[in-house]
């Protein structure tokens, strides 16, 4: 902790005198400072031959402490008018996914999407990156641990193919390789230096790592915690660069063999409260969809286990009548969700997943 | 002013000193461009895509499935039952990624990284020579519309040009794998890198199974920085092995969950009554398909009525 000397560059108010009367009380750092009861401090003051004086550099080192240690404190009406002012939602490019999610992915929040291979993850963060281009005019950074990122596919998303549109599109979508978590949180640091000096018409708008699982596998478990420690303040880094720029922050995960034989997310226990909201992907292979549904989210409860959800809404959920209605018309939204999301049909299911008499 | 003291993060300033920058002069006279690197639009990326040569498998319909054949920059894992022909495409696509540019290949080397004891080599000979004749007669083919070169290979350089390493254990499968970035920065014409298969030294007593999720998937990100860094193609072989899901057992790729997202893409090879088939399972710019394929004395060509499965009597 810094030294009490060291503020000696403010000559006026924390002179020689306060620092002499401050060591006489065992106070030599800011720590110490802080520690001590500053009422007792103060009421040491009044016996010594400058009151006054010392009680100024009393109030003057805790407003110093106050202004630069930590953020400020922000109210209820500060916090209202930021999330309606700054964090909006943007759309993920699927009607079925923005029903779902009551309107899309919201801006300072981290989603996560879940779900076992080739579920359609990587499919919906490339869907949302172009829809996020093209029609938010935001610009995109891609962080692809697994070289899937596939600009073919970003240009099939686009709308308006002329040459000039897909041009001033997909020159907004920054696609960075990254096989190690270190490398992630370099570019994650130079990211956050950027935004803070960004100007021009687009800002960056949307982060994906796909995927964040595979950077923190190889570094989980085995004899100490380092690995845990990593994923943790992987998570607050990306959830601080949300907030803090009004990103939206798309991270996919995988799963593994859960009770009974059913998957369940990746990355453990440590990893579940991180995100904002989590999605789980399925793919059903007889019919060749996939689904949606929400494993946690942040403003919305949940009905079954199944992960239905209705949103929680203010003065109406005291209605009780009201309340049915909001149920069974959120049970309506379901059904219709079940029924619209649906990707590129495959010809022929896969042949593993048929009980054959070959063998 | 010392780049010591400047307000950036630790690892940056350890770069910049790293990199020689150790006054703000010496980095007034640099653009941001010079200093950032590694970050590519996907405009830039489009157009990269489009003039990477993919490598052929020599089957036509299996190429169509694969849109072109194997993608350079990606990792491909080919699963199947054993049997099915993984090894014998394995050697084809070392034999076709030496294909010489003006014949529309890639005129790269092969890295065959053994681990079952599978690669025989008589079997690679035979594919090799029968390739040189494909060579030879889709060039004079060539020149019947005056597009000529000199096919000058000889079976022989084909098998020279395939680098085989052998491996015992798993902790020789890691080795060689870390081992390969420097071997492929010596030997810059390396465009493929075969690795069959990759578990079979994960699969029998390995005790601590957390600690083989980590091996994998570091060696899998590995790879996937390889594939990247140098753009060549990792193509990587599977085993398969009954999983109990839904109700009932069924075959699955082996090696688990968290290893079936370490690859870009993958592709199922199974048995359709009596022929082969293969599945494209994932991938992020293909569409789902299906395709015939046959293994003949020349190697994988496309599917024929007396190319079936032999039936023991």
């Amino acid at each position: 902790m810094a030294p009490l000397k060291s503020l000696e560059q403010y000559p006026r108010i924390i002179n020689s005198h306060f620092l002499a009367f401050c060591a006489s009380h065992g106070i030599l750092t800011v720590e110490d400072f802080l520690l001590h009861d500053i009422y007792e401090l103060a009421a040491l003051a009044e016996q010594q031959p400058d009151p006054e004086g010392l009680k100024e550099g009393i109030e003057e080192l805790l407003s110093m402490v106050d202004g630069e240690l930590h953020q400020p404190w922000m109210n209820g009406m500060d916090l209202l008018a930021d999330s309606l002012q700054n964090k909006h939602v943007l759309s993920t490019g699927c009607e079925g996914i923005d029903l779902l999610l009551g309107g899309g992915l919201r801006e300072g929040q981290l989603t996560e999407l879940v779900g076992p291979s080739s579920s359609g993850k990587t499919q919906v963060c490339l869907q949302a990156a172009s829809n996020v281009a093209e029609k938010h005019m935001g610009r995109v950074v891609y962080l692809d641990t697994s070289n899937s990122f596939s600009p073919q596919r970003i240009a099939d998303f686009v709308d308006l193919a002329t040459h000039n549109f897909l041009q001033n599109v997909m020159k907004n979508i920054l696609c960075h390789s990254v096989f190690d978590i270190f490398t992630m949180f370099d570019i994650l640091h130079q990211l956050e230096l950027d935004l803070r000096s960004q100007n021009g018409p687009r800002r960056v708008r949307l982060l994906i790592v796909d995927s964040i699982s595979s950077l923190i596998t190889p570094i989980l478990g085995g004899s100490g915690l380092q690995g845990h420690s990593l994923m943790v303040s992987a998570g607050c880094l990306l959830k601080k660069l949300a907030h803090q720029h009004n990103l939206v922050v798309l991270v996919t995960n995988h799963t593994v063999g859960g009770e009974g034989g059913a998957p369940k997310p990746a990355l453990g226990e440590y990893w579940k409260s991180i995100p904002h909201v989590r999605l789980m992907l399925s793919r059903d292979r007889g019919n060749n969809t996939c689904s949606i549904s929400i494993l946690k989210h942040s403003s919305m409860v949940y009905l079954g286990s199944s992960g239905e959800a209705i949103p929680i809404l203010s003065k109406e959920t005291q209605n009780i009548m009201t309340r049915v209605t909001v149920v069974v018309m959120s049970l309506m939204m379901i059904f219709m969700i079940g029924t619209s999301i649906d990707y590129v049909p495959a010809p022929a299911p896969n042949p593993l997943y048929h009980s054959s008499d070959d063998y | 002013m010392e780049v010591g003291r400047l307000p950036i993060s630790a690892s940056q300033r350890g770069k910049l000193i790293r990199a020689g920058y150790t006054t703000l002069s010496s980095l007034s006279s640099l653009s941001p461009s010079d200093l950032a690197r590694g970050a590519q639009t996907a405009w830039d990326m489009l157009h990269e895509e489009q003039l990477l040569r993919r490598i052929t498998t020599s089957c036509a319909d299996l190429d169509n499935i694969l849109g072109g054949g194997i993608n350079c920059k990606e990792v491909t894992e080919i699963g199947g039952v054993p049997g099915i022909g993984k090894t014998q495409l394995g050697i084809q696509l070392a034999v076709n990624v030496q294909i010489p540019v003006d014949l529309g290949g890639l005129g790269g080397k092969a890295v065959y990284i053994d681990t079952e004891g599978s690669f025989m080599v008589e079997r690679a000979l035979q594919i090799a020579e029968a390739s040189v004749l494909d060579m030879v007669e889709y060039n004079d083919l060539l020149r019947k519309e005056h597009r000529k070169c000199q096919v000058n290979l000889k079976p022989n350089d084909l098998l020279e040009s395939i680098y085989y390493f052998r491996i015992c254990s798993y902790t020789e499968q890691m080795a060689v794998i870390s081992y390969l970035d420097k071997f492929i920065s010596a030997h810059k014409d390396v465009k493929i890198v075969i690795v069959d298969s990759v578990t079979f030294h994960f699969r029998q007593d390995f005790e601590d199974l957390a600690l083989r999720t980590r091996l994998l998937s570091g060696m899998a990100l590995k790879l996937m920085n390889l594939a990247k860094t140098y753009n060549l193609a990792v193509v990587i072989f599977n085993q398969v092995t009954t999983k109990y899901m839904e109700g009932s057992f069924q075959l699955a790729l082996a090696l688990g969950d968290s290893w079936s997202h370490s690859c870009t893409n993958r592709v199922i090879l199974y048995w359709n009554g009596d022929d082969r088939y293969a599945f494209i399972d994932k991938s992020p710019s293909l569409r789902s398909a299906s395709a015939p394929f046959s293994v003949t004395g020349k190697g994988i060509r496309n599917s024929a009525s007396n190319h079936k499965r032999i039936k023991l009597m």
